[in-house]
């Protein structure tokens, strides 16, 4: 294009001809011109798609795209380090910024999977207010900064219970006598576990020190083994609400900002149990060895700013974890972020940094109990 | 591509050098720009073209590696002891082959098929080998040697030896026919028709399933023999589902002596649960054969054969089942499945003067990745293979009328 940038007199085309010629005729002319590009590739964004990617689309990576004159490719990814663990360890990084869940941006951190990063990049409150002020506890971390506050919680289709009871409590959830029927639940063990616990009486604010023992871990995964002919499981937050519409269940635990999305595009029947959400939030961070370093804390300082952050409400109802931008929501949307305080009673905050260490060990038996039949095989081998 | 990028970057160059009619210089650019992106769009054209044929032919490569034939099978092994002889237990039992196979499973669009072959120390022959097509969503139909539809389904068991219905032939029987079935809603419907029995030479004992033969006592040998069986399953998706089913057979019974043709036929009701690990079934089957046999030959009794072997049965019975299964929840490693059970058959033979037989397996079921190890305790009262008594007339006039025991493993390795 920079041909056409000149001026084209008679001079002016000759001097065009030449160029042109002698970029088509000089050996390397082009070589050189490629490795211009790949110094300005865009920069790679991952997070989890559907309506929660839709949301960072119009909050900030458009925004960013069209502020700093450059182009971001987004891609979906189910969360865990592998593939971060595979990229860094090649030295072959093609994701510059990840969406990570806090158990993963504690762990990516421990083993120098993600850059460290200083706080001074991110922008300041514009209310005046430190960061530490304005930031939730925790959400500015060694290698990751927060940005919205999200919960799983129990959802279900009102349409299935008309003219009966509607599930109202966790423990419905794992009733299959009073509420037959299949449940929808994520593939991992994060949030089922210590619901399965609170479903069987231990108490919110002691399931980590439950869990912490065998007995407390068997415990959990025997109250799974009772609703496990039942279950379902998703793996995308997309999928959740998408099974309840399709009636392939009746409740399930989905991500409160997917039931609202798609409350709001498609079944304005779809409900939220608010009781006992497992709340979290999600955090922005940047692989070690990524070639474009600064303009992934570049989008980093942007998508992590008050005003997107905000903007990013409007359009998924998960609670910013800065003050000053949760102060700009618009009142009609409070009611579904999970921090209302009607929803957030008898919250549950995942413990990130329990996860962070005991996930990969747990996952296994997990995994292990899931290839498990729990009813007797109807054709055994002969 | 390449190849044409730089074609195009040329072909732009010859007609910035050569078109002596640009003059003006915005008209001159804005003429370059629409040249070079109607070029840019050709390109464009061309490459995704170029990629689509490329994706085209990734996809036909891949189906074309997707082989809709797919072999396996299993080598097993088994270990015994028992009542059997003296020598037997002073040698604490033996072991040896069991059984080596093959399978051959493959679908083709909506057509299917479906074959195994089995090699036993003392015969080999075929288990199974039909051709299927799939009719719709929710029903199919298969012709060749297939499983007739009758009773608790797949075998009426859990354990290794199986129950008193498999060693009449009301069970894990299979015969060489058409069969016919649609599931809906919870409703399964199986109608088969069957011309005989697999091998289509009652005189053949090397067989997987009893079937009425003609090289014992009597001659006679099932034919044209048709299959109902209607189940309807309350509750599927629960913690709890029951399985209710009806099945009834009919068909002739030719006698080879005398030319004739007798029949036989046979009712089953059944009740399959499954609540959280535990599975109870329940079976009650009656049956009757009514052979055409020459004169003096006793009808009470009818030959039945397979595995190399025969025996007498009586010709009118009522089978009993009562199953219980509970699958453990183990959670050692590299066990995946321990199921006990504890299954329970008897034969009330509606003949004068014949007892009973009965047969109680105490087992369970080990797997372990590919294998798979059945651990039993059988006691069998007038029952074949169980013990001291002559195998030939348990299943009928009966044995020692004794309980007898016998211990089984079996080790077997699929793939």
């Amino acid at each position: 294009m920079h041909m056409i940038s000149l001026r084209t007199s008679a001079s002016g085309r000759s001097l065009l001809c030449a160029v042109t010629l002698l970029y088509l005729l000089v050996p390397g002319a082009g070589t050189v011109q490629a490795q211009s590009n790949t110094y300005q590739d865009p920069l790679t964004f991952v997070s989890w798609g559907g309506a929660y990617t839709r949301s960072q689309m119009l909050a900030f990576v458009y925004p960013f795209e069209r502020r700093f004159n450059t182009r971001v490719n987004v891609l979906d990814y189910h969360g865990g380090l592998e593939e971060v663990r595979d990229q860094v360890s090649s030295l072959n990084v093609k994701w510059d910024v990840i969406d990570l869940e806090p158990a993963d941006a504690l762990r990516g951190c421990e083993e120098g999977l993600l850059q460290p990063l200083d706080p001074t990049l991110l922008k300041k409150s514009p209310d005046g207010k430190s960061l530490q002020e304005d930031f939730f506890p925790e959400a500015i971390q060694k290698c990751a900064v927060g940005t919205v506050v999200w919960s799983t919680v129990i959802a279900y289709d009102r349409q299935q219970f008309e003219g009966e009871r509607a599930p109202e409590s966790l423990k419905d959830f794992f009733d299959t006598e009073r509420f037959p029927g299949p449940r929808g639940m994520r593939r991992t063990p994060k949030a089922n576990l210590e619901w399965a616990l609170i479903s069987d009486g231990v108490p919110a604010d002691q399931v980590y020190s439950v869990l912490e023992t065998d007995e407390g871990l068997q415990r959990a995964f025997s109250v799974l083994d009772r609703l496990k002919p039942n279950i379902v499981w998703w793996n995308s937050g997309a999928q959740a609400p998408r099974l309840l519409e399709a009636g392939r269940v009746v409740m399930t635990t989905a991500y409160n900002g997917r039931v609202y999305d798609a409350m709001a595009q498609r079944n304005p029947g779809l409900q939220i149990i608010w009781d006992h959400q497992i709340w979290s939030y999600d955090l922005l961070g940047i692989p070690r060895h990524t070639r474009n370093q600064e303009q992934a804390e570049q989008f980093l300082r942007f998508a992590t700013s008050s005003e997107q952050l905000a903007e990013q409400a409007r359009h998924i109802p998960y609670g910013p974890v800065r003050h000053s931008a949760l102060a700009q929501v618009d009142r009609a949307l409070r009611p579904h972020l999970p921090t209302e305080p009607d929803n957030f009673a008898n919250a549950l905050k995942i413990n990130a940094a329990w996860w962070a260490e005991h996930f990969e060990q747990i996952n296994i038996r997990f995994e292990e109990w899931l290839e498990r039949p729990v009813r007797v095989p109807r054709a055994l081998p002969h | 591509m390449p190849r044409l990028a730089g074609g195009l970057c040329f072909f732009i160059a010859l007609s910035i050098c050569s078109d002596p009619a640009v003059g003006d210089t915005g008209a001159e650019i804005e003429a370059l720009k629409q040249r070079i992106e109607a070029l840019e769009q050709q390109r464009q054209t061309a490459q995704d073209e170029g990629l689509a044929d490329k994706q085209r032919a990734t996809q036909a490569s891949e189906k074309d590696e997707e082989t809709p034939v797919k072999l396996g099978g299993a080598l097993r092994f088994n270990y015994f002891n028992g009542e059997h002889s003296d020598d037997l237990e002073n040698r604490y039992g033996d072991t040896g082959l069991d059984l080596f196979r093959l399978n051959v499973n493959g679908e083709f669009d909506r057509l299917f098929f479906s074959a195994e072959y089995r090699f036993y120390r003392y015969m080999n022959t075929i288990h199974h080998g039909y051709v299927g097509y799939q009719l719709s969503d929710h029903s199919e139909i298969q012709g060749g040697i297939t499983r007739v539809p009758f009773g608790l389904l797949p075998y009426g068991a859990h354990n290794f030896w199986f129950g008193v219905p498999y060693y009449l032939g009301l069970a894990d029987d299979y015969d060489s026919g058409i069969k016919y079935q649609y599931s809906r809603d919870g409703w399964d419907t199986q109608l088969a028709f069957f011309k005989n029995a697999e091998l289509g030479n009652a005189g053949d004992l090397e067989r997987y399933s009893y079937d009425p033969v003609t090289t014992g006592a009597t001659a006679n040998q099932e034919s044209n023999t048709v299959n109902a069986r209607l189940t309807y399953t309350v509750n599927p998706q629960g913690s709890c589902s029951y399985e209710l089913g009806l099945s009834g057979q009919a068909g002739q019974l030719y006698n080879a002596d005398t030319a004739e043709d007798g029949d036989h036929w046979a009712a089953a009701t059944h009740l399959d649960t499954h609540c959280g690990r535990w599975n109870f079934q329940l079976q009650a089957a009656t049956y009757e054969y009514n052979p055409k046999n020459p004169a003096g030959v006793s009808t009470e009794t009818i030959t039945l054969g397979a595995f190399a072997d025969s025996y007498e049965i009586a010709a009118k019975g009522h089978v009993y089942v009562a199953n219980v299964a509970y699958n453990l929840p183990v959670n050692w490693p590299g066990i995946q499945l321990l199921t006990c059970y504890n299954d329970f058959s008897m034969l009330d033979k509606q003949i004068n003067g014949f007892d009973d037989s009965y047969i109680n397996t105490t087992g369970c079921l080990i797997n372990a990745g590919p294998t798979y190890t059945y651990v039993d305790i059988i006691r069998g009262k007038n029952m074949p293979y169980i013990g001291t008594s002559d195998a030939d007339n348990v299943l009928a006039s009966g044995g020692g009328n004794r309980w007898e025991t016998r211990f089984n493993i079996n080790f077997g390795i699929y793939w």
